[in-house]
């Protein structure tokens, strides 16, 4: 290298970058890159919103769904080419807010100095008056005032200067200034929150703590493991449909009580109507069916509680309101151990239209419900890890099956007793915590306020001088807009019209 | 009356603004190959026919369903299409006074209520829980206005680049712009004026099109329109995805096709400001907004699932 050709340097390199960041053409080129970084989240299946499909992929094109992985398809919005466009985004906004920033300052203090001849401007006319000049300008002083133009020059000064629509770069830094603030909002508010659902069964209390989410908690990147222990006893929930079986309302009434168990307040939780509890949000998400199964060997009882059924999704043609609900029982503390599989219909007449017309009834409300069962013995193989909602039989062979009403017992074994003792229904509640709720819609305001002025006001500026001319003087107006330009032709020859036109009083005198 | 007779009406009066966008369409297609004005009139006059026909058969739907008809694909297609050719009967013909551009903006129009009435027709019903809220009228309300406001910006780009390139190809020259401005606050690579068309051939009356620049200019101003009505539809419907199910954002499919669209008009008014991207380059930018709008109305609610899907 010649010594004197230009060394990159560190700094030069820097200056380079930092240039580049502030240029119109990597913003515009960013803005374009991250739709279309969208466009891919929105084509391929994303974790957390469809994780079946994602697990379909895998199973069904294993290679494609390896690569898909290692590009961070199915996790756009995490990835790091993703967090690296949008934080390229982010230098390079401020990169350009600055220098904005520091011109609008002085633009606001500056008063707009001609920067040529008047008459070289793009807009100009020359007329003249009776009054003389002191007079005329001052005229045209007010007049531009009364229009909200800035007026600057001192009463007397030989010159008028003024200028408008200040908003329109204000408004635009105020917008993309926002919108830095709005990711702000996000990041802190998603880094520092959670969420999750909380499966609540009717007159049970649940606390809001790590544990009780069954693994469907997800906390923020720098959440400080300060779950609110918030708990929330419910009453009862209720779902409503009309005639046709559209659902109308879910309603699950609970009570919100602290750490302490103190009792904060009774709420109606409802689609659209959430709860809330020292900053944390309880949505009305989903609900089921759960019976009450008390299973008692030799009279003594050793499983008795609510146990939550779920149920499959159905063929396209087929109501979710048709399917029958399925959950399992364990009893590991018998020998051999014993597996119950039960299937739920909260309303008999859905059973008895399947069975004689094969197809189910839609069940809207509790009738007369009854449960199917299948009984199983031999090894839980509980040492594997294994879904509660999920009988392994593998090693166990079957027992019996039969049909147990609401209210009824029966025996699996000699000594083994099952009963179906009530039933009620669960409640799942979508909880989370979101601390940047409130600077994300200040942000989002800000930006519409922004925006308004931004895009629709426009610069002028705008001169006049006078000079004795016999009795009267001839004034000179020139001014140029910086946007909108044939508004501006209209607005500019209206204020030469007005500027002609002597106001009455003075022509009286 | 009773609901059916609202239906009926519904119906009835869809047909009416059906045929008579046709037939203005048809008129202004002829007009524009023939300049009869008796034809332009007689254009207009369907075309506003049409219009109240249409307005008849939202408030028809709108009292057999017992609610505002914003409740499914359907309805939205009924209000969009009746916004587009409002917004071209206000902005290009009344204010812009335009008179050529009637044919495509009524043929969207009439391309709209066609895949309504043949894919997404469903009876008038209640809304599930889940739909019943404040913040989602005002939501789907603003993002059918800014849709038809952008459908009509994108319309008009279309016609700005067909009438662009034949300008381009009869090789007019650029017209000598006035008086120089002062650059007192720019930023690098930053041209003033936005909203000044690019330099287009003066007095290019001969062609079936507005001048380039005119159509230009009619575009951005309804798109700068559209923008912020849109940007609000998104903040809405942040508001009532916060209250329905806790997340004010979770990248379900219409909600990132929104954002798709919202980022890329805000590149075309970035891109007009932007030296070596003003006219043919920014409007090709505004298209592909144009396309993503599309896809953000149709195609994300026929093929794509996500939690709004149950709006089809
Ligand atoms: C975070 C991503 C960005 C978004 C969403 C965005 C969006 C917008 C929008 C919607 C406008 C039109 C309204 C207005 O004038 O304020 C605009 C204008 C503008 N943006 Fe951005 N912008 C972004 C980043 C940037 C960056 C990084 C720069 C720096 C080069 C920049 C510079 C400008 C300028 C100079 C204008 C004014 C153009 C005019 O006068 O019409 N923007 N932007």
């Amino acid at each position: 290298m010649s010594p004197t050709a230009p060394v990159p340097t560190l700094r030069r390199s820097v200056a380079l970058v930092w240039r580049s960041l502030r240029s119109m053409r990597t913003a515009l080129v960013l803005l374009l890159l991250l739709a279309l970084a969208a466009v891919a989240g929105s084509l391929v299946p994303q974790v957390g919103v469809a994780d079946a499909r994602i697990a379909a992929t895998f199973r069904d094109h294993p290679l494609r769904a390896r690569i898909f992985d290692q590009l961070g398809l199915f996790d756009v919005y995490g990835s790091w080419w993703f967090t690296m466009i949008y934080t390229l985004l982010l230098v390079s906004l401020i990169a350009c807010l600055v220098p904005r920033t520091r011109a609008f300052v002085r633009n606001l203090r500056a008063r707009p100095v001609p920067a040529r001849e008047l008459d070289a401007m793009r807009h100009y006319a020359e007329l003249a008056v009776g009054d003389p000049p002191e007079q005329a300008l001052g005229r045209a002083r007010s007049l531009l005032r009364r229009r909200l133009f800035r007026v600057s020059g001192p009463n007397g000064a030989p010159t008028v200067s003024a200028d408008k629509g200040l908003g329109r770069e204000g408004g635009s830094l105020l917008f993309h200034a926002a919108f830095l603030v709005l990711l702000v909002g996000v990041v802190l508010g998603r880094g520092t929150g959670f969420s999750g659902q909380a499966v609540i069964v009717e007159g049970q209390t649940w606390t809001e703590a790590h544990a009780n989410y069954d693994g469907t908690v997800r906390e923020g990147r720098f959440f400080g493991e300060d779950h609110s222990g918030v708990q929330v006893r419910v009453e009862d929930f209720r779902a409503t449909y009309r005639p046709t079986g559209q659902p109308r309302d879910f309603v699950t009434r609970a009570t919100l009580l602290d750490a302490e168990g103190g009792e904060l307040e009774r709420v109606d939780i409802r689609v659209n109507h959430p709860a809330e509890a020292e900053g944390v949000k309880f949505y009305q998400f989903g609900y089921g069916w759960a019976p009450v199964i008390r299973v008692e060997e030799d009279g003594e009882a050793i499983f008795d509680g609510p146990v939550v059924c779920q149920q499959e999704t159905p063929p396209e043609d087929v109501s979710q309101l048709q399917v029958p609900w399925t959950c399992v029982v364990k009893l590991p503390s018998l020998d051999p151990q014993v597996g119950i599989r039960f299937e739920l219909w909260p309303d008999r007449r859905g059973l008895l239209a399947l069975l004689e017309t094969g197809e189910a009834m839609p069940m809207l409300v509790e009738y007369a419900p009854v449960m199917t069962w299948e009984a199983f013995e031999g090894d839980l193989r509980a040492e594997l890890v294994q879904s509660v909602g999920v009988l392994d039989t593998s090693a166990m062979r079957p027992l019996d099956t039969g049909v147990l009403g609401a209210g009824e017992t029966v025996d699996l074994r000699p000594g083994l007793t099952v009963g179906f003792t009530d039933l009620r229904q669960y409640t799942v509640l979508s909880v989370s915590r979101d601390r940047g709720l409130w600077i994300v819609l200040a942000a989002a305001i800000l930006i519409l306020l922004g925006l308004l002025p931004a895009l629709y006001t426009s610069r002028r500026k705008l001169w006049v001088t006078a000079e004795a001319a016999g009795a009267g003087t001839l004034l000179k107006v020139g001014g140029f807009a910086l946007q909108r330009r044939s508004q501006f032709e209209e607005e500019f020859s209206r204020l030469v019209r007005d500027l002609r036109r002597v106001p009455e009083e003075r022509v009286g005198s | 009356m009773s609901t059916e007779t609202w239906i009926l009406l519904s119906t009835g009066a869809f047909s009416v603004a059906f045929f008579g966008y046709l037939f203005g369409m048809l008129a202004a297609f002829h007009f524009l190959a023939f300049r009869r004005p008796t034809v332009w009139a007689v254009s207009i006059a369907a075309t506003v026919l049409g219009l109240a026909a249409h307005l008849l058969s939202i408030v028809g739907r709108g009292v057999a369903a017992d609610r505002i008809p914003l409740g499914n694909m359907y309805e939205y297609s009924l209000l969009l299409s009746f916004l587009v050719v409002l917004a071209y009967l206000v902005f290009v013909e009344g204010l812009g006074r335009v008179r050529t551009v009637g044919g495509f903006v009524l043929g969207f129009a009439v391309i709209t209520m066609a895949v309504a009435v043949l894919f997404l027709y469903v009876g008038p019903a209640p809304l599930i829980p889940a739909l019943n809220s404040y913040w989602r009228q005002v939501h789907v309300s603003s993002m059918i206005v800014s849709s038809s406001l952008l459908a009509l910006g994108g319309v008009l780009t279309i016609l700005y680049l067909v009438k662009e390139r034949r300008e381009r190809r009869r090789g007019e020259p650029a017209p000598i712009m006035g008086g120089a401005v002062s650059l007192d606050d720019a930023p690098p690579h930053f041209e003033a004026g936005a909203d000044e068309p690019p330099p287009a051939a003066p007095g290019a009356r001969r062609g079936l099109l507005p001048r380039s620049s005119t159509l230009d200019r009619l575009a951005y101003r309804t798109i700068a329109f559209g923008f912020p009505i849109w940007t609000f539809g998104i903040i809405t419907g942040a508001i009532w995805a916060e209250s329905a199910w806790g997340r004010y954002w979770g990248w379900d499919p219409k909600e990132t096709w929104s954002f798709i669209t919202w980022t890329v008009f805000a590149g075309y008014l970035h891109a007009r400001a932007t030296s070596g991207w003003k006219g043919r380059r920014a409007a090709i930018v505004a298209l592909v907004g144009f396309v993503s709008l599309l896809v953000t109305y149709y195609a994300v609610n026929l093929w794509i699932v996500g939690l709004h899907s149950y709006a089809t």
